[in-house]
């Protein structure tokens, strides 16, 4: 989330689309509904008339898949309405900045495209730069038609309402009703969950999010922001702590084969994430990470950078031998990955399987799942009993960032222990192991600090989080920081090694030697706005707002009519607010580059309506040619671009020729992904979660009222459908897909439709993922049928969208 | 006797309470001793937050020698204010149930069945096999075009999982992880 939790009272207006809130974030409602109280709007786009839709003002049914065609239409009506934030829009994005000529995009397809591959050449998605500065050029005006805001134009004027209906099912009318609606209530925020993120334009989805609140001005602000509801209690802090293959020391590019040092290295990611490296490589090797080393920089494994290393690289690598032991803690992939019938083939060749877990789940006793033979399953396998939540201690970060400190109440049953305890001590085994080793392939074991003590290991563990002085510091105003003394904040950190973080986003979360996520203060707000600086701790800087540099104009003032949240003291010489300023320095005015930086993590310091390529160069580092710092760009392209999903009933209406994403490689594994077609599968399937259940049920399903309350899996038919199918609600069904095939029982509602689009029906139906053959509640797991096609960038399944077919049973068994 | 939900509540809560309860076939004089000693006298209380979704609702264990006596929604707390939804108020249960796995188990190869085995077992097994994979699967260097680059890395070990542990742990399995030399470190994000 850009903002949190307790801030969505302050929106004037709700997009909430690809999130079922009210079943599956309970707890947001209770801040949307006191918005809704003060006259607020909701507007809920889901294909499924659920819980969320039935508090909304306006509720847009969507094909699955469509998202795209619907938000660029919305764009295109900003757009061509001019109703975007005119102000804004010129001062804290790249609006005005000039983008190369032959950059563009032909029947679907952007420039540079390498079909063989797979594979864009990005070389032209980049700024028209000045010779001289390497910075981009400037337009005049928003009318220059060399600038980006012309291109934005030019790319969504094919959007209209119109070729959005009959995409998505969403009337024009009405898409055009929501986009006044969104623009003219502001701050507006939007919510989006794993709806919007499991397709293969996952990236591409949320990009349409940060285009359209750039263009209204509502990022930075209270009330507004593009607002990730999380699926995991700390999904935030495992991405945060890089438990992501990408990843290292907090969102650093881990790196690939071809940086064999940490220069080669800050060739492709710049001088300002280099510096946290220093402190994540400090925090790992301590003494033995040095200037004259490199600081430990060989003893980092280096990705094979064509290699995917995703969850399902990891599954493709195990199915073709090559991944011999897979560790899991706290997952089940045996019911929540796609493609399920491959998953189990794929485990069944490990040699070892290790699973850490509270219960037997589907994934440790995969060897038992029914129709498979034990006698020819190899592997061995692992189950060790894990400690709950309420068992141990340590912290937790939600979507809204707050790092929220946990006690142990209770012992763990038996002999489960903490994960933390588990690891800590293989760790120290396998350690243990090479004592004695020269071998150079054994010093990252033999170089790395890991003396954590047997009490409070949490709490040390989050002191190297947090950062530490490691020699003396004096700060730019003259402090002098000691050694042994811990960092208060991102600012403290030195490039040089003279201070350790092993995650430089959560610096300071132990600043001045206090656990600050154990701060209780509920009661003091004096923003009035449910920020609470008291209560736990907000990463980064404890501050609750991100980008809140943009809720202010050009001279550091709120702008006009809005709720004041930072601003420039010019008596004292200082940003300050209700909120920690989002500037790269307190102290840097307005009339500095650093002042202008409302979006200071992008190269260009500003919002970026078209996401091109860009390295910002260091001023310090020339001879070197090393950039400050790079801007990401997604690899299908610098504008979201409308493709259908990998399986869909219906050609793409805005360019036949390209279907799909051009990125998507699918099938990765010949007989193993097969793509049915809506010839033998002609309706669309979306999943979700339930109230009731969560994720993969291992949990919930061993809960026996929830087991009450929802006690197995359903298809969920339109009346339409299922007259013609002559099914009724408690029939037997058997839905499948080119993958898999399921008997559950039918739920027949007018919350699903059969959609017009593209000029033909399609029946669209909805399945709850969340069962298997372990614990109390029992059943076919809905991802036998799902697709394991990913999003190019994220590598995000596309569950909310593959084709089906469903029968009843009795017919099925007249038709043998 | 029928009784409605809303009647049994306004017989429970008012003073009439012990003469309806007889009715229902209660020992008023039972009920009375019970509830003389509150679940929550004497209890620690603990706070902590919740482990489904990622709102991060508070919660407060209550704990009487050493037993999880009862546990709830957080008041004072900034993002639920004391409220939990169906998901959340079913935690206690997860603590107490007898389905929890409670000492290390292990299949064979081509087994069919689990064993109990002991923690140091277990981990020996664990630790011998990271050694294994890892030396025999080590790639120190790797060519691309005429170039041979240092890599260092295994790609047959993969981590799963993380978004259901704490800050702390994620972060050492991370740095364990990577230390082993795999890049295959991964969790839920995307599921």
């Amino acid at each position: 989330m850009t903002n949190h939790w307790a801030d969505l009272q302050n929106a004037k207006v709700f997009l909430i689309e690809g999130s079922n809130a009210a079943e599956n974030h309970v707890m947001s409602m209770k801040w949307i509904r006191k918005a809704q109280a003060k006259g607020a709007k909701i507007i809920h786009v889901d294909p499924r008339f659920n819980r969320t839709s039935s508090i909304a003002d306006i509720y847009a049914r969507i094909r699955p898949g469509a998202d795209i065609a619907f938000l660029g239409a919305v764009i295109h009506h900003v757009l061509e309405n001019a109703l975007y934030d005119v102000e804004y829009v010129k001062l804290h994005t790249n609006a005005l900045l000039l983008a190369k000529d032959e950059f563009g995009l032909d029947d679907g397809v952007f420039t540079g495209y390498h079909e063989d591959k797979h594979k864009y050449d990005t070389a032209s998605w980049a700024y028209d730069l000045d010779a001289a500065t390497q910075k981009p050029k400037k337009a005049a005006s928003l009318d220059d038609p060399r600038c980006v805001f012309s291109k934005l134009k030019r790319h969504f004027a094919r959007y209209t309402p119109e070729v959005a209906e009959e995409i998505s099912g969403v009337p024009a009318e009405q898409i055009k009703l929501i986009a006044e609606t969104f623009a003219n209530n502001r701050p507006g925020t939007i919510l989006y969950a794993l709806g919007m993120t499991q397709h293969t334009v996952g990236i591409q989805n949320i990009r349409c999010y940060g285009i359209l609140q750039l263009l209204l001005g509502n990022i930075g602000k209270a009330g507004g922001g593009v607002n990730a509801l999380r699926g995991e209690p700390n999904v935030q802090g495992a991405c945060d702590m890089s438990v992501l293959n990408g990843y290292m020391f907090g969102y650093i590019n881990a790196p690939n084969h071809n940086h064999p040092t940490l220069e080669a290295w800050t060739k492709d990611n710049g001088t300002f994430r280099r510096k946290f490296t220093v402190n994540g490589l400090k925090a790992w090797f301590g003494d033995n990470a040095t200037a004259e080393n490199d600081f430990g920089w060989r003893w980092l494994p280096k990705k094979n950078g064509a290699k995917d290393y995703t969850v399902f690289g990891m599954i493709d690598d195990a199915y073709a031998g090559k991944l011999k032991l897979l560790w899991a803690v706290g997952q089940n992939p045996m019911v929540t990955n796609p493609n399920l019938n491959y998953v189990h083939e794929a485990l069944s060749k490990l040699d070892m399987l290790v699973v850490q877990e509270l219960w037997d789940t589907e994934t440790a006793s995969f060897w038992q799942r029914p129709g498979a033979d034990p006698k020819s399953i190899q592997t061995e396998v692992l189950l060790l009993p894990a400690a709950y939540f309420m068992e141990k201690e340590g912290t937790i970060s939600g979507s809204g960032r707050l790092v929220q400190w946990r006690y142990a109440a209770v012992k763990p049953p038996g002999q489960a222990k903490a994960d933390l305890e588990i690891i800590d001590t293989v760790f120290r085994k396998v350690r243990g192991l090479y004592a004695g080793s020269t071998d150079p392939k054994d010093e990252p074991l033999t170089k790395a600090v890991w003396n954590y003590p047997a009490q409070n290991t949490a709490e040390a563990v989050l002191q190297e989080i947090s950062g530490r002085v490691l020699a003396e510091v004096t700060l730019p105003d003259g402090k002098v920081l000691q050694p042994g003394a811990f960092v208060a904040g991102i600012g403290q950190l030195q490039a040089d090694g003279s201070t350790s973080s092993g995650a430089w986003i959560y610096a300071g979360v132990f600043g001045g030697g206090k656990n600050l996520s154990k701060r209780r203060d509920a009661k003091t707000d004096p923003s009035g706005l449910g920020m609470f600086p008291g209560f736990a701790w907000t990463w980064p800087g404890n501050m609750k707002i991100l980008y809140n540099r943009a809720s202010c104009d050009a001279d550091g003032r709120p702008w006009a009519g809005t709720t004041p949240l930072v601003w420039w003291d010019a008596t004292e010489k200082k940003w300050k607010g209700v909120d920690t300023p989002d500037v790269p320095d307190a102290t840097k005015g307005p009339d500095t580059p650093e002042g202008q930086r409302a979006f200071r993590m992008n190269g260009e310091g500003i919002g970026r309506l078209m996401a091109a390529v860009y390295k910002d160069p260091d001023a310090k580092e020339k001879e070197k040619g090393l950039p400050r710092d790079g801007s990401y760009v997604p690899k299908d392209g610098p504008f979201p671009e409308f493709y259908e999903p990998i399986e869909s009933p219906v050609a793409n209406v805005l360019h036949p020729k390209a279907q799909h994403n051009p990125c998507v490689k699918y099938p990765r594994v010949p007989g193993k992904q097969p793509v049915g077609t809506a010839k033998d599968f002609p309706y669309v399937l979306m999943t979700s979660s339930i109230a009731e259940h969560w994720c993969a049920g291992s949990t919930t399903r061993n809960v026996p009222w929830l087991n009450e309350l929802q006690p197995e899996c359903v298809v969920e038919l339109p009346t339409q459908l299922a007259e013609k199918l002559r099914v009724k609600g408690g029939d037997k069904v058997r839905v499948s897909s080119a993958r898999g095939e399921m008997l559950v029982k039918a739920v027949v509602t007018k919350r699903m439709q059969v959609m017009r689009i593209a000029g033909q029906d399609v029946p669209v139906v909805w399945m709850p993922y969340n069962w298997g053959f372990k614990g109390l509640s029992t059943g076919p797991s809905t991802n036998v049928l799902t697709i394991d096609a990913v999003d190019p960038g994220a590598g995000t399944q596309e569950t909310k969208a593959c084709l089906v077919n469903v029968v009843r049973v009795e017919e099925a068994v007249a038709q043998r | 006797m029928s009784i409605s939900r809303r009647n049994w509540l306004k017989l429970t809560a008012g003073g009439g309470a012990g003469l309806a309860l007889a009715e229902l076939g209660f020992s008023a004089a039972k009920v009375q001793a019970a509830t003389g000693h509150l679940k929550l006298t004497g209890a620690k209380q603990f706070t902590t937050a919740c482990n489904f979704c990622s709102c991060g609702c508070g919660m407060v264990c209550n704990v009487v020698d050493g037993k999880l006596v009862n546990l709830e929604g957080d008041p004072d707390h900034v993002i639920n204010q004391g409220a939990l939804c169906s998901k959340g108020a079913a935690m206690q249960a997860t603590h107490e149930s007898d389905r929890r796995v409670k000492a290390p188990m292990y299949r064979a190869p081509g087994s069919d069945r689990w064993q109990e085995i002991s923690w140091d077992e277990a981990l020996e097994k664990l630790a011998r096999k990271v050694k294994d994979v890892r030396d025999s699967t080590w790639i120190a260097t790797e060519k691309d075009g005429d170039v041979e680059y240092p890599v260092n890395r295994t790609d047959a070990i993969g981590f799963l999982g993380g978004a259901q542990n704490t800050n702390e742990e994620c972060y050492l399995w991370n740095k364990m992880g990577r230390l082993f030399g795999t890049n295959f470190v991964e969790h839920q994000a995307r599921l």
